[in-house]
């Protein structure tokens, strides 16, 4: 350095010439001083001009987004509505329960991962349904959604220490769904759930946040609408870590609407029991049984067997219990009484006889000849169940004793008489009119049409021409019909309360918390069936002896408490023939009582149950007795006159 | 004019003042409840500008060319300072850059800005007109680049640019050839790549974040966005000292340091931000003008270096502010929290005004060893000018 300094030196008191050089110098480093002075300027200028954009002219953009910061409206979610019987007493109850939410604005992408992980392991959700939920509150960051629901208290508390880990995350309290009857109204009410990823656009419409549980089956999903009300909201002031500072408005929520169905706790789970004790007796033993009301078509009871218990759909549930429902080939997660479709034999009769009264194909008194079987020309051959034959029948025995040949007669015709029966094409519009072929219109989602058979279909979907033989067995409700026992039941309330087909109700008003009612669901009528007074007190008068007739088919029906009037059904189905070479049946018995002036009307179905007069006659009996004594009937077997399901245990 | 009163050059303690006491003025808002007496930060700062103003005190009173003395044992033990710190240093957010010694807390890399200014002033001095040639253009980048890679794998990226900043403003001066300029930036370009590759990954995110600061509004570009929102949202006037949503309930982070620009302007407005360029534009161009009076090139280089230095930083800092700049985490000379950059920014205007101070002596001619001739000035010249 001493060297450096003494060139300096030297250099400095150089030669002259280096004075002008050190005169250019000086110009030069006067010139770039000058020159940074100006970038300086510049420079600072320029950030002077952008503060003016930001401050002055765009400055309404950003106090908007600063209040945006700093305000977050979120929905005040109302509490769902509860379900209550007859005698508002309530079948479901609201528990409080720990839920999980995140505010997605307030998690940092870079810990999304390790938040998920914690919040996986502290509530037991899987890390790619948290991911998914989170992903999908994104598109709304600023307002918190619920990731978990019943989170244990020990998991939210461990979640509300490690909220400082925890960014966004929060523990609200919230509600859970118990039912307090599980099977008896596992059908009726269904059960709530998250929303299914599929329609989840369909309930964002609604203004349902996909966070949300909804009801996904039953009552729970047919009024999901009033049963979760609708959304308050409120303004509050947050801080950068998304801490709450102040509320600054709120609207209160509409809270959901209250059920109140026409079914009682009582009178439906005594009606299950009673089927259920019937069907304990066979192996896998299902069947329905369904009870209206005929004056105005409420419900009494609507038990589908077997059914399960909603209760376990709710967060917590055993896993191997839904596993089994779901396996189990009884389809017991099925509301048979309203989506089970089976043909209904006999107990459609009444629809071909009132076609051939009306149309005047026969009068009632006229007889026609039963010889057990009919073989047509073509060689096919239609037989009675009973193979002696049941001699001369009219319509009132051909009812009443159940005789098949009288209703291939009437309704196809008979080559070796003249008689040209009614047709197929008269058949279905007396179908339609007596309610079949569309769903009745219940309060319950997934009611299915059933299939009133014609020639189109017929030719449409099998590809077959239409035969006589099929108008034969349609007239007797086999072969391609397909009813719900819900529809067969709204037949015989018709029949019951002097032909009004009325829409089955189950659910009678719409209350408020308050009580006060809403809506009260109307009694409606679908229609009228086309029998004229004359003939229906035929008709009714045809039941009432086939239950209390020397040879009624339904006398195990007989009750000691009112007069039964109903009819047998023997649906075939095909399956496996058994060792006497007969198809296997579905057993129905359908009626009303008391036959004069009826208070209720009932559809039995016993799956797989063989004949309608040993299988359900009995369960409708028993079911009558309860309705009309209030006393639970003894134990099927108990009974003197007990018929064990011999078919079966054979 | 006297000499003892040209030593308080107003056009540069007026800003100084201002500029320090705003940012004690704006830290004082922005502490945490629980802080008081010496814990909270605006009480710290305080302490820290008196320290800096003592340092710039006798700094002022010092004749700047004893700082020769000490230029290159300054550079060295600076640089021995900051490869410690790099080795051995606290870590703090990913990063080291401080030691501590006690209560003290010893940030190597703002000392090291001052020692490299005045070496590198000494250096270029010496040189003279060599600086034309890229022989000691080259060397002269040698001094910079050594403590800013070492700045830079502290990380600091921020404060490693200073350096460059620093150099490029002095060689500029010095008289560098302007083509010779295309050298380090043709470096640059093609270090680029390796840079991008050694980055860490933060530094990538903030550049990232500063092309488009709405691609993670919660990670690299919160506070771009955030800064941006605040300045905004001051309008006209601003919401009032210790008012304002956005440093106040602290959806702005950083608030202290890097951000404290967008504090002011959300609680000042576009006349307290304003007001802020003003003075940083006032101090750096009576800065840019001591250093053309200066009297001889060591003085003209030393001044040039604190501008370009306070410049580069505030410049840089306010930029990022309003988002004109990529965050590089360099804070606001003067205002910014911080205990070392407020001791040697102070002590860096202290130099300037010594600069000032000596600048209209005796006809200028620098002979010999310099303190041969800078004992013989002082010994000829009267402490003060005869009174007529």
């Amino acid at each position: 350095m001493a060297v450096n300094g003494d060139q300096t030196g030297q250099s400095a008191a150089g030669p002259p010439g280096s004075k002008s050089d050190g005169g250019a110098s000086a110009n030069r480093k006067l010139r770039r001083g000058l020159i940074l002075g100006g970038a300086v300027l510049g420079a600072n200028a320029a950030l002077a001009g952008r503060l003016w954009q930001l401050q002055v002219v765009e400055t309404e953009t950003y106090q908007e987004q600063a209040a945006r910061n700093r305000l977050r409206t979120e929905p005040v979610r109302p509490v769902r509505g509860l379900v209550f019987d007859r005698n508002r007493e309530p079948l479901v109850r609201n528990l409080p329960e720990f839920g999980v939410w995140v505010t997605p604005a307030d998690v940092p992408k870079s810990r999304e991962g390790s938040i998920i992980a914690s919040l996986a392991a502290l509530t037991g959700e899987r890390p790619d349904d948290l991911r998914f939920k989170l992903s999908q509150a994104r598109y709304d960051p600023g307002r918190p959604v619920q990731v978990a629901a019943n989170v244990q208290r020990d998991s939210a508390l461990a979640i509300e220490e490690r909220r400082h880990d925890l960014p966004g995350v929060q523990v609200r309290s919230g509600i859970r769904r118990q039912y307090l009857h599980g099977d008896a109204f596992g059908h009726m009410l269904g059960f709530v759930g998250p929303v299914p990823a599929e329609s989840l656009e369909e309930y964002q419409a609604l203004g349902v946040g996909f966070d949300e549980t909804v009801g996904l089956s039953g009552l729970e999903r047919q009024f999901q609408g009033a049963l979760r009300g609708t959304d308050g909201s409120r303004k509050v002031e947050i801080d950068a870590l998304g801490r709450e500072l102040n509320e600054i408005e709120s609207e209160a929520p509409v809270e959901g609407r209250h059920l109140v169905l026409t079914v009682s706790v009582r009178e439906q789970r005594a009606i299950r029991e009673i089927l259920a004790r019937h069907l304990a007796l066979r192996d896998a033993g299902a069947g329905v049984a369904v009870v209206i009301r005929p004056e105005d078509g409420s419900v009494v009871a609507l038990a589908s067997l077997p059914d399960y218990d909603n209760n376990a759909f709710g967060a917590g549930g055993d896993p191997s219990v839904l596993t089994r429902l779901v396996t189990d080939p009884r389809r017991p997660l099925i509301n048979h009484a309203v989506a089970g479709l089976y043909p209904p034999g006999s107990s459609y009769k009444v629809i071909a006889a009132s076609a051939a009264l009306e149309t005047g194909i026969v009068l009632p008194q006229t007889k026609i000849r039963c010889d057990g079987q009919l073989v047509l020309p073509t060689g096919w051959a239609f037989n009675d169940w009973l193979a002696t034959g049941h001699g001369m029948v009219d319509l009132h025995r051909g009812i009443s004793e159940s005789c098949n040949i009288y209703f291939y007669n009437i309704s196809g015709g008979n080559p070796y008489t003249n008689l040209t029966g009614f047709g197929n094409r008269r058949l279905v519009e007396y179908e339609r009119a007596f309610g079949f072929g569309e769903a009745s219109g219940i309060d319950l989602p997934g009611e299915a049409a059933g299939l009133v058979p014609t020639a189109e279909w017929k030719q449409g979907n099998l590809g077959q021409p239409w035969v006589t033989g099929d108008t034969y067995h349609a007239a007797i409700g086999q072969g391609l019909v397909q009813v719900t026992p819900l529809q067969i039941a709204m037949m015989y309330a018709a029949l019951g309360n002097g032909g009004r087909l009325l829409r089955p109700r189950l659910v009678d008003r719409i209350v408020d918390t308050q009580g006060n009612v809403l809506q009260r669901l109307p009694v409606s009528e679908r229609g009228q069936l086309p029998v004229s007074k004359e003939h229906l007190r035929l008709l009714r008068n045809a039941l009432l002896e086939a239950v209390n007739g020397r040879n009624g088919t339904g006398k195990y029906a007989r009750s000691e408490f009112a007069v039964v009037a109903g009819k047998t059904g023997t649906a075939e189905y095909s399956g496996t023939r058994d060792s006497q070479d007969k198809l296997p049946s579905h057993a129905w018995f359908a009626g009303y009582a008391p036959a004069e002036n009826p208070e209720y009307a009932f559809a039995v179905l016993v799956r797989d149950g063989g004949e309608g007069a040993f299988a359900a006659a009995p369960i409708a009996r028993d079911i009558i007795d309860y309705l009309m004594s209030g006393e639970m009937p003894p134990l099927p077997q108990d009974r003197p006159d007990f018929i064990p399901p011999t078919r079966r245990l054979a | 004019m006297t000499h003892a009163l040209r030593r308080f050059d107003l056009a540069v303690i007026i800003p100084s003042i201002a500029l320090v006491s705003a940012g004690i003025l704006i830290l004082s808002t922005s502490g945490d409840p629980g802080q008081t007496g010496l814990d909270h930060k605006a009480v710290q700062q305080g302490v820290f500008v008196a320290i800096g103003l003592a340092a710039a005190l006798v700094m002022a009173f010092l004749d700047y060319r004893l700082l020769h003395a000490v230029a290159l044992p300054a550079f060295i033990l600076g640089t021995i300072l900051v490869a410690a710190v790099v080795v051995f240093g606290d870590a703090s957010l990913g990063a080291q850059r401080w030691f501590v010694v006690g209560p003290i807390v010893i940030q190597p890399s703002e000392i090291m800005k001052l020692a490299v200014i005045i070496f590198l002033a000494r250096f270029l001095a010496r040189r003279g007109e060599r600086v034309r040639s890229i022989r000691t253009l080259l060397l002269s980048l040698l001094i910079v680049l050594v403590p800013a890679a070492l700045v830079f794998i502290e990380p600091d990226l921020g404060s490693a640019l200073v350096f460059v900043a620093i150099w490029l403003a002095m060689v500029f001066v010095a008289g560098a050839r302007w083509w010779h300029a295309l050298i380090p930036a043709g470096m640059a370009l093609a270090a680029f790549p390796f840079a991008w590759f050694f980055a860490q990954d933060y530094m990538r995110e903030r550049f990232v974040a500063f092309l488009d600061p709405g691609s993670d509004p919660l990670g690299a570009g919160y506070n771009v966005l955030q800064a941006r929102i605040s300045i905004g949202s001051g309008g006209w006037w601003g919401q009032g000292i210790g008012q304002g949503t956005q440093s106040q309930l602290e959806f702005l982070r950083v608030r202290d340091t890097d951000f404290i620009f967008a504090v002011l302007g959300e609680q000042l407005g576009f006349v307290g931000a304003l007001g802020v360029i003003m003075f940083f534009t006032i101090l750096l161009a009576q800065a840019v003008i001591i250093s053309i009076r200066a009297r001889d090139d060591f003085g003209r280089y030393l001044a040039i270096g604190i501008a370009g230095m306070l410049f580069f930083q505030s410049f840089v800092n306010i930029g990022m502010n309003v988002g004109l700049m990529p965050v590089t985490g360099i804070t606001l000379p003067l205002l910014s929290f911080g205990r070392n950059s407020l001791v040697v920014t102070l002590a860096a205007i202290g130099i300037l005004l010594s600069i000032n101070a000596h600048r209209t002596a005796a006809p200028h001619r620098q002979q010999g060893v310099w303190w041969v001739s800078s004992v013989r000035r002082m010994a000829a010249r009267p402490e003060s000018p005869p009174r007529p």
